[in-house]
């Protein structure tokens, strides 16, 4: 086999310093590159050909596993920081690596290795193999490429983006927020850069290749007023071409930032205990993954572990609530062309018009139910074997209007930005983190609010959703991203502005 | 010692200062694991590997970035650093980023910490799987017919590290982690399926005792979980039980740190000597426990590592404050994070002191929540049981306790007798008076 292949992509494309690398347009994008009658980028800059796939793979089904699959891995990660004014840290990281998973009815093998030569193949697909131990399955005498379309297309190569092109992107955030507000003393700003090129091979036959870019611009605002200090941060990106930071961006992302920070001097506690809460448009749809997200993934619901387990086919919320789970939504952080497991990247309907319709499926799961997969198969990395994940998960948009909803409220709570969540899947509990808001007074916004946690149980939400507003919105943020297993993903959400009935409000104030 | 990690960080630094960099550190880690889970008495998940990097932290022209890779061969580590290098040099310069005078990395304790159990090699396949069968088995069995799944699940690993440094520093590391635990799902009302777990840590196998105790427990804290509701908002005395109280005083060390208090993001910037807590919190930054799992004899800066005492008696003593932001805040280094965090233990159990309240709530969880270390409000739900004429009556979920934490700590009432010993913050149950409880 080739060696030393690691290495010359380094060279040819920069990796970590990448300044001086020229951008090569790519008018039609890798993805169609890939696609093309040409070598793929792994056996291309790896040496990984089909018959030595062939053979890790015979490897991993040697005691018997009825599949096994190949994820190989090679992503670079760049960021630069600004602190005190100027863009003086700058990091950088390299993944490469190969995740060899067996599986056996519902139980999972797995190795992994950074070395990409046969013999250290081999030795992790050993590995994964004993989770089976009977007599040896092979795998497909021939791997047929997959295709998909692309929903995050690129003019450049993040890669070869040099750094000079990223600083001025971050000392442009410093220098707006700074502008906008005398009661700023603070900023810190960073680009993100992410590009993931990744392959999967599965014992029956599929063959996958993807380059998922992913990429953010951060602000972190400290405001001053009469000795106290408040802090906002805000960030948006997403899977976009570098083209997309344009000065625009820098300037609505400083604004977004500043009007945040400043907004919380005024900003009171609200009361403790039962109230309405409305959700305004886009991030809040955090509240959608955590509620009912979650506990619609397949694996906790083939297990009977999941509070949704039974209520498939059953009416859970108002007629007007449909809830998406999307991996098809163009240059969003969780959209996917293929899962990690050779499956297409879809538009999976949960909840259809109140009635629970589909979990959210990897290959494990989907063969438990006996339905297709619904692309949802995801890892963190090559060190990491699929579970089922959510992508961009949101609610459609209702009839109403926004102030429809925040009227029909009447006292209560108006959630702007939530920084986390987090579910308990068997009894549906979630909670998620206000980070701003506003009261709700006799039907309209008063005082801004901020730092409550909000509680509430998912299937008792969903039938208390009451009204959906006209205005759906995605959130625009690129650093998004969900736990599970101990695995970090990158992930959206989308809501429109919408009453729930009731949910427990954390204040201190009884 | 592994002579092969030395000669791979020593070169690397030699490369990177042939290559333009000024200073340098370069850490070389390497670890293996073993990862086993049991689910309907039958292996679900078995995982092992071996993992390898390098990190490098570049200093060259008064400009910083910090790199890593897992590709060690050299050829390919030549032009990672060299181009690592190139791109330190176009960032803006920053005098305060420099590696540390040598004089802190002075007086390291030579004390064996006991962090490596000698017997990991003596580990086998066998031996993984039954202990991971007695913990399902006994979590089956507590569990009985309320039981609608268990995953029970073991993981040890051995890690080794170098670190070097151009001026001078030199540190060798090599530990061991065994972890085991269980996780029950039961059948609750409607379609309520209560799920809870236990697990326990330790650098050393026997650390982690008996099997059959860690399938029980989880058993049992699940079960205890039936039936929750939320009760009506109210002022009550709360217990943090021991394990969870960690969750909490993050949210105070948040703000303990050099970079907070440098990036005006510390609500205890200027409480230095102040009471900021009832005279019943004490703790401590312990690295030199034998067998914690925090424990160090340098940190990542390369200091020494001393005991510290960070509060004391409800009195703000110390900030964690490492080289670079101590260079901008121009003051004394500390260290940079915590390493065994305790909170010395009182003198009654949480049984006894329960008696005593007479009704409140004992948070045997959290859910959610966060903590905004500039203003220090914070806001977390909870999971727990309500006691009422001292003992527990009631599962309670769907609740919050919220606050700030200027005002949350000095209702600290008593420090419980039971420290955590499973993790690097060893902390008893804390017990606090007049806490708004959020509920109906």
């Amino acid at each position: 086999m080739r060696s030393c292949t690691r290495r010359s992509f380094l060279k040819q494309t920069g990796g970590i310093a990448s300044a001086a690398a020229v951008a090569p347009l790519l008018p039609m994008g890798w993805f169609q590159l890939a696609m093309a009658d040409q070598k793929g980028y792994f056996e291309s800059t790896f040496g990984i050909t089909d018959d030595l796939c062939r053979r890790v793979l015979a490897r991993a089904l040697a005691k018997g596993g009825d599949y096994a699959d190949l994820y190989f891995e090679h992503t670079i990660r760049n960021w630069v920081m600004l602190e005190d004014g100027k863009v003086n840290q700058a990091y950088g990281e390299v993944a490469l690596g190969v995740g060899i998973r067996a599986v056996k009815g519902d139980q999972i093998g797995y190795g992994f290795t950074q070395e990409l030569t046969e013999p250290s193949m081999l030795a992790a697909a050993s590995t994964a193999a004993t989770i089976a131990d009977a007599g040896a399955n092979q795998p497909a005498g021939q791997f047929t490429p997959a295709k998909f379309k692309n929903h995050y297309p690129l003019e450049t190569l993040l890669t070869t983006v040099p750094i000079e092109s990223k600083l001025p992107l971050v000392q442009g955030v410093n220098d707006k927020c700074f502008e906008l507000s005398p009661l700023v003393v603070k900023v810190n700003a960073s680009f993100h850069d992410e590009q993931k090129r990744v392959m999967t091979v599965t014992s029956d036959g599929v063959k996958t290749e993807d380059l998922l870019p992913k990429n953010y611009l951060v602000a972190v605002v400290v405001a001053g007023k009469d000795g106290k200090y408040e802090r906002a941060w805000w960030n948006v990106g997403g899977r976009k071409d570098f083209s997309f930071y344009t000065p625009a961006v820098v300037e609505d992302l400083a604004k977004a930032t500043v009007d945040r920070a400043v907004v919380l001097f005024d900003a009171v506690q609200p009361p403790a205990g039962e109230m309405p809460v409305v959700l305004g448009p886009g991030v809040t749809g955090i509240l959608l993954h955590e509620a009912i997200g979650h506990g619609m993934e397949a694996d906790f619901n083939r297990k009977g572990i999941s509070t949704y387990a039974t209520m498939i086919g059953k009416q859970v919320a108002e007629p007007f609530v449909t809830i998406i789970d999307d991996g098809t939504n163009e240059g969003l952080t969780g959209s996917l062309n293929i899962d990690d497991e050779g499956i297409a990247g879809q538009r999976t309907v949960l909840v259809e018009d109140g009635i629970l319709r589909s979990y959210m499926h990897d290959r494990i799961s989907a063969k438990h139910y006996k339905v297709e997969p619904t692309g949802n198969g995801r890892r963190q990395s090559y060190e990491h074997y699929v579970v089922p994940r959510m992508r961009n998960t949101y609610m459609l948009a209702g009839p109403a209007t926004p102030e429809d909803v925040i009227k029909n409220a009447g006292n209560g709570i108006y959630v702007q930005d939530v920084a986390n969540g987090q579910v308990k899947i068997g009894e549906g509990d979630f909670a998620f983190y206000v980070s701003q808001g506003r009261l709700i007074e006799d039907g309209k916004l008063t005082a801004p609010i901020k730092d409550v946690n909000i509680m509430g149980n998912g299937p008792k939400m969903l039938r208390n959703i009451a009204i959906a507003a006209n205005d759906l919105e995605m959130s625009q943020g690129g650093a998004g991203f969900c736990g599970k297993d101990g695995q970090a993903v990158p992930v959206g959400f989308g809501l429109p502005t919408c009453l729930v009935k009731s949910m427990t409000v954390g204040g201190i104030k009884t | 010692m592994n002579r092969e990690m030395y000669d791979l960080a020593g070169w690397a630094i030699k490369t990177a200062k042939a290559a333009g960099a000024d200073d340098c550190r370069v850490s070389i880690s390497s670890d293996r694991f073993v990862e086993i889970g049991y689910r309907q008495r039958k292996p679900e998940t078995i995982k092992e590997a071996r993992q390898k990097g390098l990190s490098i932290s570049i200093y060259a022209n008064g400009r910083y970035s910090s790199q890593n890779t897992s590709d060690l061969r050299r050829e390919a580590l030549k032009d990672f650093l060299s181009r690592a290098v190139a791109t330190t040099k176009l960032l803006a310069e920053d005098p305060y980023r420099t590696l540390p005078d040598p004089k802190y990395y002075e007086g390291r304790p030579d004390i064996d910490l006991g962090i490596r159990d000698a017997g990991y090699e003596t580990l086998t396949a066998e031996g993984r799987h039954a202990m991971v069968k007695t913990i399902e088995d006994a979590c089956l069995t507590k569990g009985g017919a309320k039981a609608i799944s268990v995953t029970a699940s073991q993981h040890d690993s051995y890690a080794e590290s170098v670190v070097l440094t151009s001026n001078g520093f030199e540190g060798y590391r090599e530990s061991t982690v065994f972890w085991a635990g269980a996780e029950m799902t039961v059948q609750g009302e409607g379609d309520r399926r209560p799920n809870g777990y236990h697990f326990v840590a330790s650098v050393r196998k026997d650390g982690i005792g008996s099997p059959e105790k860690v399938g029980t427990i989880a058993a049992e804290r699940t079960l205890d979980l039936l039936g929750a509701r939320k009760i009506d908002t109210e002022t009550l005395p709360v217990i943090i039980e021991n394990r969870n109280v960690s969750r909490i005083l993050r949210g105070l060390l948040s703000a303990m740190y050099g970079r907070s208090i440098q990036q005006k993001q510390s609500f205890l910037a200027d409480k230095k000597s102040e009471k900021i807590a009832s005279g019943r919190l004490t703790l401590i930054d312990n690295p030199l426990i034998v067998g914690g799992l925090g424990s160090r004899l340098y940190d990542g800066d390369g200091f020494a590592a001393k005991k510290r005492v960070m509060i004391e008696a409800g009195v703000l003593k110390d900030f964690f404050v490492d080289w670079y932001y101590s260079r901008k805040l121009e003051w004394e280094p500390t260290t940079g994070g915590p390493s065994n965090l305790v909170i010395p233990p009182g003198k009654r159990s949480v049984k006894e002191i329960m008696k005593d309240l007479g009704r409140g709530v004992f948070v045997t969880g959290f859910i959610g929540g966060n903590s905004n270390s500039t203003t220090g409000d914070s806001s977390v739900g909870i999971i727990g049981r309500l006691f009422e004429d001292g003992e527990p009556t009631q599962a309670v979920a769907e609740m919050n306790i919220a606050g700030n934490h200027l005002e949350f700590w000095p209702k600290l009432a008593e420090v419980a007798n039971d420290p955590w010993p499973y993790s690097s913050m060893r902390t008893p149950s804390l017990v606090f008076t007049d806490v708004v409880v959020s509920g109906v």
